[in-house]
């Protein structure tokens, strides 16, 4: 082998794991495409699902509210409604809001207290609020299984498995300050399930950098032909608190009215 | 009453014969859940206990469909002192059939709601002896005017329980966005108001007639509006949701709740008589409420004109004591939710009455603010608020700080203090010693 010819082939040789990384990395799909894919899957044009709430702090003591849950389509825009069943003594709050398409648009939020017996509007600028006491934000809840791709720089990190399923390992970072203030993040992990779209876990860290909270996605089946978490999970690391979402009688072949998403409905209660 | 129980048994039927949508489960059909709370208040000013009050409010619902259900609260109340409603209040403010049941001085028993509620096409019925409130404002009141109010405790006391229910029918049409409400209200209802010697007994010469010293005072028993038909009070509700708006306007043909004192002069051969023949008057109500959100901040707010509005005045032989006066009122508040997990809200009250004479009691032009201060702990388990009210007119108010804390899943504790200041004069000030350490708990089941 003539000495030139040698060169080459080891030069290949020490390359060849480079190459191979890379060419590894560009078989994974990009960040962004990967956030198209979670809010292209399906997830029906409208659910209905009876929700037990537990929430349960560093010291152990457990509060569980059973809730009914609607969620609907009008075109782009999404509408949620909750309304809470026991305990008795905040029974019938209700929460609505209006998720638009609109990046600039702020979405709109409303509250049903009963010891007021009023619907009271509230913000829905600050995102990073958690909602009713659990563990969960604002936004989480307003995008369940859905992810804000216009919040975040999107980016693969690579391959992982969680609870037996292939996942694509995703790094989320908010595309500015006022964002990240607004979402309560600075940096969120994701892992996606390569084969059906949806987040099995995350991880979150605050604005200042520190671990904040975990969230799990657990139980994950077909319900009508739409993979459907049945249990999700969030453990804040900071206090210890822990809230655990349960779903039962999911059902998106119901005929959820129009009328279910109003002020009016929130009064009445469900 | 009865046209109410017949329109109640019609949509009931009606409802079952048209209940194409889905049936609860057999387990899910009744419902049943009770909340028992007990508080305690201690006097400071006059250094004796105020109050120590028990009630459980059980609560049945039982559901035909999802659409239509039957819901019946009734409230067993007892308080230990006896210093609130002294002996057995006569109720005459109280319509015959909507009276509580008075078990001796310190326990009574009410049915406090008891209705169909179902959806009969785009229309909502809900017929039965109910809660409707009107309105954005919080603390004070200019649309949610519907119910009359115990004022037992003044304003002290949460709206949801000093509301009285009135049998009412509530049909609401939707109308795609927006939703037109209709009220019938045959229930002659009117606010239940301390007796003399109640702890919060009115006082102030804004509200009660004031008699010369020296001069007896002879108090009629409160005239009440009698024809069923005639004396009912009708409302009306648009709402709406109009680019990020929520509207509503809003109309209420009623009787004030409030009686107007007139008041006739006579000598007597004991002297000088002052007779109060108390009376109820009617009112159009013309107003408009309005709510949205801006990032942080929330606008809401209501407009109000009362047409005919009854005033004390300080001369008393030829008007009967009162002037009779047109009324603007508005509430502006501002929610700021810029600080996680708290909540600043200020509110603007001020009233101007259209037609004053020159001697009426109180000014032309009343202005009062609110400010809340609220902050959540601890998942929303620990809540501090600070709310404080102030009349600029009479430079009183009332501060009421407050913690609570939901120790279990069902269980809330708080410790608070109403504290008022300002003279005899204003509405708060009258009760300037009635300051008060209060603390309570709240169980559901």
């Amino acid at each position: 082998m003539q000495p030139k010819m040698r060169h080459t082939l080891i030069a290949l040789f020490l390359l060849f794991p480079l190459f191979a990384s890379i060419a590894a990395a560009e078989a994974l799909p990009a960040g962004d495409e990967i956030a198209r894919r979670i809010n292209a899957r399906n997830e029906g044009e409208a659910v209905s699902r009876h929700v037990t709430m537990s929430m349960t702090d560093r010291g152990g003591t457990e509060r569980v509210r059973e809730t009914k849950g609607f969620r609907k389509y009008f075109g782009k825009e999404k509408r949620i409604v909750i309304f809470y069943l026991s305990p008795a003594n905040i029974k019938d709050t209700a929460f609505l809001t209006y998720d638009y398409p609109e990046a600039d648009r702020d979405d709109d939020q409303w509250l049903y207290i009963p010891a007021a017996r009023k619907v009271r509007r509230i913000s829905a600028s600050d995102r990073g609020d958690y909602f009713l006491g659990t563990d969960f934000t604002y936004e989480d809840i307003r995008k369940e299984t859905k992810v804000g791709i216009e919040d975040y720089a999107w980016k693969t990190l690579g391959e992982e498995t969680i609870d037996g399923h292939r996942c694509f390992l995703v790094e989320q970072i908010p595309v500015n300050d006022n964002t990240a203030n607004e979402l309560g993040y600075g940096k969120v992990q994701s892992w996606v399930d390569a084969e059906i779209w949806m987040v099995r876990q995350a991880k979150f860290w605050d604005v200042a950098g520190n671990p904040l909270k975990t969230s799990q996605f657990k139980d994950i089946k077909p319900i009508q032909d739409i993979w459907t978490a049945h249990q999700l999970i969030s453990e804040n690391h900071k206090t210890g608190h822990k809230t655990v979402f349960t779903f039962k009688d999911v059902d998106y072949g119901r005929n959820v009215k129009d009328e279910m998403f109003t002020e009016d409905a929130l009064r009445r209660g469900f | 009453m009865l046209a109410l129980a017949g329109c109640f048994i019609a949509a009931s039927a009606l409802a079952a014969g048209t209940l194409e949508d889905v049936k609860p489960a057999g387990e899910d059909r009744f419902r049943f859940s009770a909340v028992v709370e007990t508080e305690g208040a201690y006097g400071i000013a006059r250094d004796r206990a105020n109050k120590l009050e028990f009630l459980i409010d059980p609560q049945l619902e039982y559901r035909f469909s999802e659409d239509t259900r039957f819901t019946a609260i009734a409230r067993l109340y007892a308080e230990g002192f006896d210093h609130l409603e002294p002996g057995q209040p006569g109720q005459r403010e109280i319509a015959s059939n909507s009276r509580r049941v008075l078990l001796g001085d310190r326990t009574d028993m009410e049915l406090r709601e008891l209705y169909l509620s179902t959806q009969l096409g785009k229309a909502h019925l809900t017929l039965g002896k109910q809660q409707v409130v009107w309105g954005k404002a919080d603390g004070l009141k200019l649309l949610d005017v519907i119910n009359p109010q115990n004022f037992r405790e003044f304003i002290l006391d949460n709206f949801d329980d000093s509301r009285i229910p009135l049998w009412t029918v509530n049909a609401e049409l939707s109308l795609g966005k927006s939703n037109l409400q209709f009220l019938w209200i045959p229930d002659r209802t009117y606010h239940l108001l301390p007796e003399s010697g109640a702890t919060f007994a009115f006082t102030s010469p804004l509200v009660v007639p004031q008699a010369p010293p020296g001069v007896a005072v002879d108090l009629r028993p409160i005239e009440r509006p009698k024809n069923i038909l005639t004396d009912s009070d009708v409302g009306m509700r648009l709402s709406t949701f109009w680019h990020g708006w929520d509207l509503t306007f809003n109309y209420f043909y009623h009787y004030a709740d409030f009686p107007v004192f007139f008041q006739s002069l006579s000598l007597a051969p004991s002297g000088a008589v002052v007779t109060v023949s108390p009376r109820y008057e009617r009112n159009h109500l013309f107003g408009g409420s309005f709510s949205n959100a801006f990032g942080d901040l929330t606008v809401r707010g209501e407009v109000v004109y009362n047409t005919d509005r009854f005033l004390l005045t300080r001369n008393r032989p030829d008007s009967g004591g009162v002037t009779k006066s047109g009324e603007m009122s508005y509430v502006l508040g501002l929610d700021w939710f810029g600080i996680r997990d708290s909540l600043v809200s200020f509110q603007l009250f001020q009233s101007w009455l259209l037609n004053p004479t020159s001697d009426i009691v109180r000014d032309t032009s009343d202005t009062t603010t609110s400010l809340l201060t609220r902050r959540h702990f601890l998942n929303e388990t620990l809540e501090a608020e600070v709310l404080w009210l102030r009349n600029i007119n009479e430079g009183d108010g009332l501060v009421r700080p407050k913690v609570s804390y939901e120790l279990r899943d069902n269980m809330k504790v708080w410790l608070g203090f109403d504290l008022f200041h300002g003279t005899r004069n204003g509405l708060f000030g009258q009760f300037a010693q009635n300051d008060r350490l209060v603390t309570g708990m709240e169980i559901g089941f």
